[in-house]
């Protein structure tokens, strides 16, 4: 018997969302909320068994066994087990006997994997699908849901309950047997998982970074990865994106206010990851495809090999937000470009560019637009331009760490008397 | 030395059902606690299940005595302590008290012992 505090962290987060795929397995997706039921009572057993009595060697084993009888037990009191009991049956005996850990890692397979391609099917709405896989495959309550995704508890449930009920209307949704099937949402999971980082990365609440999500986002990835149906050059940028932009994470922030790229002390980041998402870049060059992915992993690259902010190759960014662009047009890369082309050519250049920019192409609500034009102005000496700038921005309710620096700028930021 | 029973009571309502990562959290501090007061704890006890029986004076059997009441028994430990007040100290850091949980601290009378 061992000390709970040394369990693996997330561990009964991440046990609910395998114990959840399984038993979706076997029970079928129609029956998620029972499953979600059971998985949940089989966590509460092991909270009070094993708090009186420590946590057993093989943990998951246990409380696999824990969730497949409160299972069995829930469907005994239930019409439909003439029709399910034998499946479940069928999930083997091993129940029966000490697990070892290899053989149940085995028996839980690529669930998970399944499970998230499920969220991800074409029936379940966008903005349920992030909500949905971070409830079935990581595990997190409601409440945490909507604190994720800064929304109400009330809108993450019925994002949830809506994804549920569009998944009980279509039949055979488990049989995804062979590639094909799962290689045809790979966009769409892909796309969830790119979601699930950036929700996390930029989050807009009072906490500016939600390391967990971005943490969720990786995990998946490297699931992915390890699959035969995410055997695509794409998965592999994702990753390194992902790994990118997480290895800084520790040099982002300072007492919660962020510390800008030209700031920050480049020994903080985490060499370790930035290694590893080499690798998975270069990992992701086989093949022909250029995604989005792929030319936002460059870019994360680009600063990560700079030896300093000064020696940045502004040049090679610019051409890559350009290539981004073309790929996936977004406001997001125009202003991103913009910066790059200020450092090359100065405020006034960048300034041209935003303003050419098309009226129906600009994000009006997005706080960080008017942020940027802000500092541009600022760097041109416009000191009013900057000014009302910045207020638009913080105008769009920016998220805590933003608004602060915002208001920072404007109180060191003189009216222009000339 | 002396034995005392720390009667955990849950409201009889509970509130939300806890999110595994909460769990993990509660579980930890059990680990905590026991890691700090061990050899005082000389029973870790159980939890008992919701619900039960209630056998009346008279033979009349009910569905147990919560209905009407606010809070339940939920649980117990026995530990060791030299003074009642050490043994409030142990029960302020269990995690039931953290969480807030009412505990009943009761000495036994020894006579079994």
């Amino acid at each position: 018997m061992n000390d709970p505090r040394e369990l693996v962290e997330h561990f009964f987060r991440h046990e609910s969302g395998r114990l959840v795929a399984l038993l979706t397995r076997s029970l079928g997706v129609g029956r998620l909320d029972l499953v979600e039921d059971v998985v949940q009572s089989a966590l509460a057993r092991a909270l009070l068994t094993w708090s009186r009595r420590g946590v057993p060697d093989d943990p998951a084993a246990w409380l696999y066994r824990a969730a497949r009888n409160l299972a069995l037990d829930a469907l005994r009191r239930d019409r439909v087990r003439d029709k399910i009991l034998p499946r479940l049956a069928g999930m083997g005996e091993p129940v029966a006997e000490p697990l070892e850990s290899p053989r149940f890692a085995e028996e839980i397979g690529d669930e998970p994997l399944r499970l998230l391609f499920l969220c991800c099917h074409d029936a379940v709405p966008l903005e349920s699908r992030v909500a949905l896989a971070l409830r079935t495959v990581c595990g997190f309550s409601t409440p945490e849901i909507a604190r994720a995704l800064l929304t109400s508890e009330a809108n993450a449930q019925k994002r949830i309950v809506r994804a549920k009920e569009r998944l009980r209307d279509e039949p055979d949704l488990w049989e995804l047997h062979g590639l094909p099937a799962l290689r045809g949402r790979l966009d769409a999971v892909l796309a969830t998982i790119y979601l699930l980082f950036n929700e996390g990365y930029a989050a807009r609440a009072d906490e500016p970074i939600r390391r967990d999500l971005c943490d969720e986002a990786a995990r998946l990835g490297r699931m992915l990865v390890d699959h035969p149906a995410g055997d695509d050059p794409r998965v592999s940028a994702l990753l390194a994106l992902i790994g990118f932009h997480s290895a800084r994470f520790d040099a982002r922030l300072a007492d919660g206010a962020w510390v800008l790229l030209d700031e920050q002390d480049r020994s903080k980041w985490d060499w370790a990851a930035i290694r590893e998402a080499m690798r998975r870049l270069q990992d992701s060059l086989r093949g022909e495809t250029v995604s989005r992915y792929h030319v936002e992993a460059a870019i994360a690259w680009e600063h990560c090999r700079a030896p300093s902010f000064e020696a940045t190759d502004w040049r090679r960014i610019i051409d890559l937000y350009i290539a981004l662009d073309r790929i996936a047009p977004s406001p997001v890369a125009l202003l991103n470009r913009a910066i790059a082309e200020s450092r090359l050519e100065g405020p006034r250049a960048a300034l041209a560019r935003l303003e050419s920019v098309p009226a129906s192409r600009i994000p009006v609500d997005y706080p960080l637009w008017h942020a940027v034009l802000g500092d541009l102005h600022l760097q041109a000496g416009n000191l009013d331009a900057a000014r009302a700038a910045w207020t638009t921005a913080l105008s769009h309710r920016p998220g805590r760490a933003d608004a602060d620096l915002l208001r920072k700028r404007l109180d060191n930021t003189p009216i222009d008397a000339s | 030395m002396s034995k005392y029973m720390l009667i955990y009571r849950d409201p009889a309502e509970p509130a939300a059902a806890p999110s595994p990562e909460e769990m993990q959290a509660f579980l930890a501090m059990w680990g905590e606690w026991f890691g700090k007061f061990g050899p005082a704890i000389v029973d870790g006890g159980d939890a008992l299940e919701p619900g039960g029986r209630m056998l009346q004076p008279g033979g009349i059997v009910s569905d147990g005595p919560y209905v009407e009441a606010k809070e339940v028994v939920g649980g117990y430990s026995v530990v060791e302590a030299e003074s009642f007040e050490k043994a409030v100290e142990i029960a302020r850091e269990c995690p039931i008290a953290k969480v807030g949980g009412g505990i009943e601290i009761r000495k036994l009378a020894g006579y079994n012992a």
